[in-house]
């Protein structure tokens, strides 16, 4: 078998976590688990570059081991090889990218270009591309939503905020992230289809060292919300005053559903919007 | 019987309002579809045209027949429970192609 | 990789009756797919709400250990109900609350799901997200079935169509005579969430206990029923009704199940629940009388796409049903092929079997109960006539004397414009049709 140069990562998710809509507490799902569509298009994209530079496609997937049926299935579809690493999201944000970083790399599968989905439907960081490329020192082209698989300099387009857009060139080794319209996976003949339905053996399993804990990203930013102007309290003493600052005793009001006309539910998202104090009321400045 | 809901009033029933109906979009929005590109109903509604029953209209459980102004019907495919109401019920052959989505697409029950 | 595409068997549709057949070829060592077009089994497929069990004992001893069960049905009612009134037979029994059981609330999604893995244990090879587009035919006979993926021809001894009411192979195949609207009946149900503690006070049950409510005359002016049933922290409450009534126009399948709910008799029971999924699907209710041939050369019908579901008022069940005729399809292909004569004749002994069990006894002896259900004394007279006479008979109408029973009968069937020789005609006739 030739090294594989091409690799896919896709993470495996519940595609339809529920909502217990009595106690609007999270359910997860029994039968749902998958992989979202923007994974899926990332493994087509991978097989298209594969064909058309002559090379072969991987996927990998980071995840536990009840992932393998699924990934089997997914695999069905043409990629020479499926990897499954072993490995629990829960050990912390950014370790998924650098156990796939691992895997990835010249010790293992050696690949040059790698393509993943750019949101999984996990409510993950978001930052496995990034990590992934930081650790093999690859650039990143990222949030792609046009890309030409053809051989030569890989030419995609990009989404930029205020729906501007940027054409990027890629050449040499790259992480790339795509969107889930960029392509849709072919699907698996019937043959492959069935071998997979009766084993996930076709799936490679590795192991990651437990006592090698994944080295965590460097720096880790928290999440800066922008920034609302509060009036200073005007009340007589420090403890009355944090109590008006942090609004610990002021009463909150629950989340509540309201049904009506469009108008209608414009005008309460602007009252509410004015209450909280996002928006000025008429005659009033911000 | 007095309970009307389908376009999201008030259901009231004879103990008095009982409890606010949910609008039609609000039932079809607690359903899962994946939905494929590839319509798996076609309605020819030339046929439509010449159809004096126009069954599909009040017996689709998704509603998905819209009688136009023109006498047609605007059919969409994406909300469609696959139960077969519609072929069963319609009386003009031709109107309604009928078939599956692709494995693994349309309608995804979870609860029932 | 290794690629499999003949098999000894393939069962089309992985709900109940399917999963039956592909666990009783597999555990008689044949090998056989489960071919299922959803993401995954019961995906697809919707019912009322309970699932009768005593079938599994046959496949799985002890299946109540680990089937998915939301409830156990401890209290059954029947209603009959007008626009105001409602009357209610109310049986419950705490023996059901426990082994071997009678009935249970349970998601399909979660029972199918369930049952199609007993048969993947057993050696059965699932393949779910394909649709089967088509019988494979060779010479007349059927030889295996086209599939929407890539390469699609899946070849097999034996085909199975388990694929539900809509069975487009078994109609393929020419086993159906003409297909009517008048046999079918579509179902629409709402899953309403409550807190289990809710639903445990408002329908006096405890623990893993449940209700199960037929309803009848709450359709308006479409033949039909009504059910409610409890699982654990929902609620399932829906209408069956009948097609040609529904496209003849009036009132929308959600409209009328909004109707019901707000009924003074179902409205407190459902009160300030959100509702977690709608859904609907097509019911076969005409049962035997619109059954199709159930075997061709190399082809079994089994299920729902057999018409196998009993729709009968009190009665509204086709898993059990499923499972029956889905294992004995099963067991009959598997006889076939040892015998190396799968050709209609071969395949005879399917037919045999449903006739010595439940499946087709229950059919044949039910065979008018449907058409009686569906019709104008069930569903226009009977609900007011035993209302008013309910109301007569427990409405204290001092300083008058209480009326006799007999005369409170009689000027109640007069009021609703019958005839006391119809009365008796038609009860004989739904004694007959019970019998
Ligand atoms: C509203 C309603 C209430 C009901 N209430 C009850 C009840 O309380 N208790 C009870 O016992 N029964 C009830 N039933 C009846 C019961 O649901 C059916 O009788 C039963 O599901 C039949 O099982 P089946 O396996 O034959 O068919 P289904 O359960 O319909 O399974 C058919 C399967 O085949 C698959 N399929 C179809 N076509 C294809 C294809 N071309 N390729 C691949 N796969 C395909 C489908 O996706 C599906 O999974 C109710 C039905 C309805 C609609
Ligand atoms: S019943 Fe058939 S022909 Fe008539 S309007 Fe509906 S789809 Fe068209
Ligand atoms: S199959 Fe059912 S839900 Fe879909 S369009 Fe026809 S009637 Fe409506």
């Amino acid at each position: 078998m030739s090294e594989a140069s091409i690799a896919a990562c896709v993470k495996w998710v519940d595609l339809h976590p529920g909502v217990d809509p009595a106690t609007a507490l999270p359910e997860p799902s029994a039968h749902s688990w998958g992989f979202s569509e923007a994974d899926r298009a990332a493994l087509e994209v991978a097989l298209r570059l594969a064909e058309a530079r002559g090379t072969e496609a991987v996927v990998v997937c980071a995840g536990p081991l009840e992932a393998r049926r699924c990934l089997a299935e997914l695999a069905a579809s043409g990629p020479a090889r499926a990897v499954l690493v072993e490995h629990d999201h829960q050990s912390g944000p950014g370790t998924s990218g650098v156990v796939l970083a691992g895997v990835l790399g010249p010790r293992h599968l050696d690949v040059d270009l790698v393509v993943c989905g750019d949101m999984s439907n996990g409510r993950g960081s978001g930052s496995v591309p990034a990590v992934v490329a930081h650790h093999l020192g690859f650039a990143q082209a990222l949030g792609l939503i046009e890309l030409d698989p053809g051989p030569g300099t890989l030419r995609a387009v990009r989404r930029l905020d205020g729906a501007r857009r940027e054409v990027v060139s890629v050449d040499g080794p790259a992480v790339l992230s795509v969107e889930g319209s960029v392509a849709a996976l072919r699907r698996a003949p019937l043959g492959a289809a069935t071998s997979a339905a009766m084993t996930s053996e076709a799936v490679e399993v590795v192991r990651t060292d437990p006592h090698h804990a994944p080295e965590r990203p460097t720096r880790v930013v928290p999440w800066r919300p922008p920034p609302r102007a509060v009036p200073a309290p005007h009340e007589a003493d420090a403890f009355s005053r944090i109590v008006a600052l942090t609004g610990a005793m002021a009463d909150h009001s629950p989340p509540r559903s309201v049904e009506g006309t469009p108008e209608m539910a414009a005008e309460l998202i602007l009252e509410q919007l004015r209450t909280w104090g996002y928006l000025a009321r008429d005659g009033e400045q911000t | 019987m007095t309970a009307r809901g389908a376009q999201g009033n008030e259901v009231v029933g004879p103990l008095g309002p009982t409890y606010p109906a949910i609008s039609f979009e609000t039932r079809m929005d607690s359903v899962e579809f994946r939905v494929h590109e590839r319509p798996h109903i076609v309605v020819d509604d030339t046929i439509c045209r010449d159809c004096s029953v126009r069954g599909c209209i009040t017996a689709c459980p998704a509603n998905l027949f819209i009688p136009t102004s023109d006498g047609g019907i605007l059919f969409n495919y994406e909300q469609c429970f696959e139960c077969g109401t519609c072929y069963l019920v319609c009386n003009e052959e031709g109107a309604i192609s009928w078939s599956y989505p692709e494995g693994g697409h349309g309608v995804v029950f979870h609860s029932s | 990789m290794t690629e499999t595409t003949e098999f000894d068997a393939v069962v089309v549709g992985a709900g109940p009756a399917g999963a039956a057949a592909a666990f009783e070829l597999a555990r008689a060592g044949r090998s056989v797919a489960l071919v299922e077009r959803g993401p995954f089994p019961g995906s697809k497929n919707m019912y009322g709400g309970v699932v009768y069990g005593r079938i599994l004992d046959t496949l799985i001893p002890r299946w109540w250990e680990e089937m998915p069960v939301q409830r156990w049905v401890t209290r059954r009612q029947t209603m009959l109900m007008t626009g105001h009134q409602a009357l209610t037979i109310d049986y419950r029994t705490d023996t059901w609350g426990r082994p071997p059981y009678n009935g249970a609330t349970a998601y399909r999604p979660d029972f199918d799901s369930w049952l199609a893995d007993k048969a993947v244990q057993q050696g059965a090879t699932l393949l779910c997200s394909t649709t089967v587009t088509g019988l494979l035919v060779e010479g007349g006979r059927t030889v295996g079935v086209r599939t929407d993926r890539p390469d699609g021809d899946l070849r097999a001894g034996v085909v199975i169509a388990a694929d539900g009411v809509n069975s487009f192979l078994a109609k393929e195949a020419g086993l159906y005579g003409e297909v009517s609207a008048d046999n079918y009946t579509v179902g629409v149900k709402e899953t309403i969430a409550l807190p289990r503690e809710v639903i445990d006070e408002r329908f006096a049950v405890r623990g893993d206990h449940g209700v199960d409510i037929e309803i009848i005359g709450c359709t308006g002016e479409v033949p039909g029923g009504g059910f409610l049933y409890t699982n654990a922290d929902t609620v399932a409450v829906g209408l069956v009704l009948s097609l040609p009534a529904l496209a003849a126009g009036g009132s929308r399948p959600e409209e009328l199940l909004a109707a019901l709910k707000a009924h003074p008799a179902v409205a407190p029971l459902v009160e300030g629940g959100e509702v977690k999924e709608y859904s609907a699907h097509v019911i076969p209710e005409a049962g035997y009388d619109m059954m199709p041939e159930l075997v061709g050369d190399g082809l079994l019908v089994a299920g729902d796409a057999a018409a196998m579901c009993l729709a009968a008022g009190v009665w509204l069940e086709g898993v059990n049903f499923a499972i029956g005729s889905g294992a004995a399809a099963g067991r009959a292909a598997h006889a076939a092929l040892r015998s190396g004569d799968t050709t209609a004749a071969g395949l005879a002994g399917y037919r045999t079997r449903l006739e010595s069990s439940f499946v087709l006894a229950d059919h044949r002896k039910l065979r008018e109960a449907p058409h009686l259900v569906m019709g104008d004394l069930a569903q226009r007279q009977l609900p007011g006539l035993a209302c008013d006479v309910a109301e007569a008979v427990f409405q204290v109408t001092n300083p008058d004397p209480k009326p006799g029973l007999v005369r409170i009968a009689r000027k109640q069937i007069a009021r609703h414009g019958l005839k006391l020789p119809t009365v008796a005609r038609e009860t004989i006739r739904a004694l007959r049709a019970y019998g």
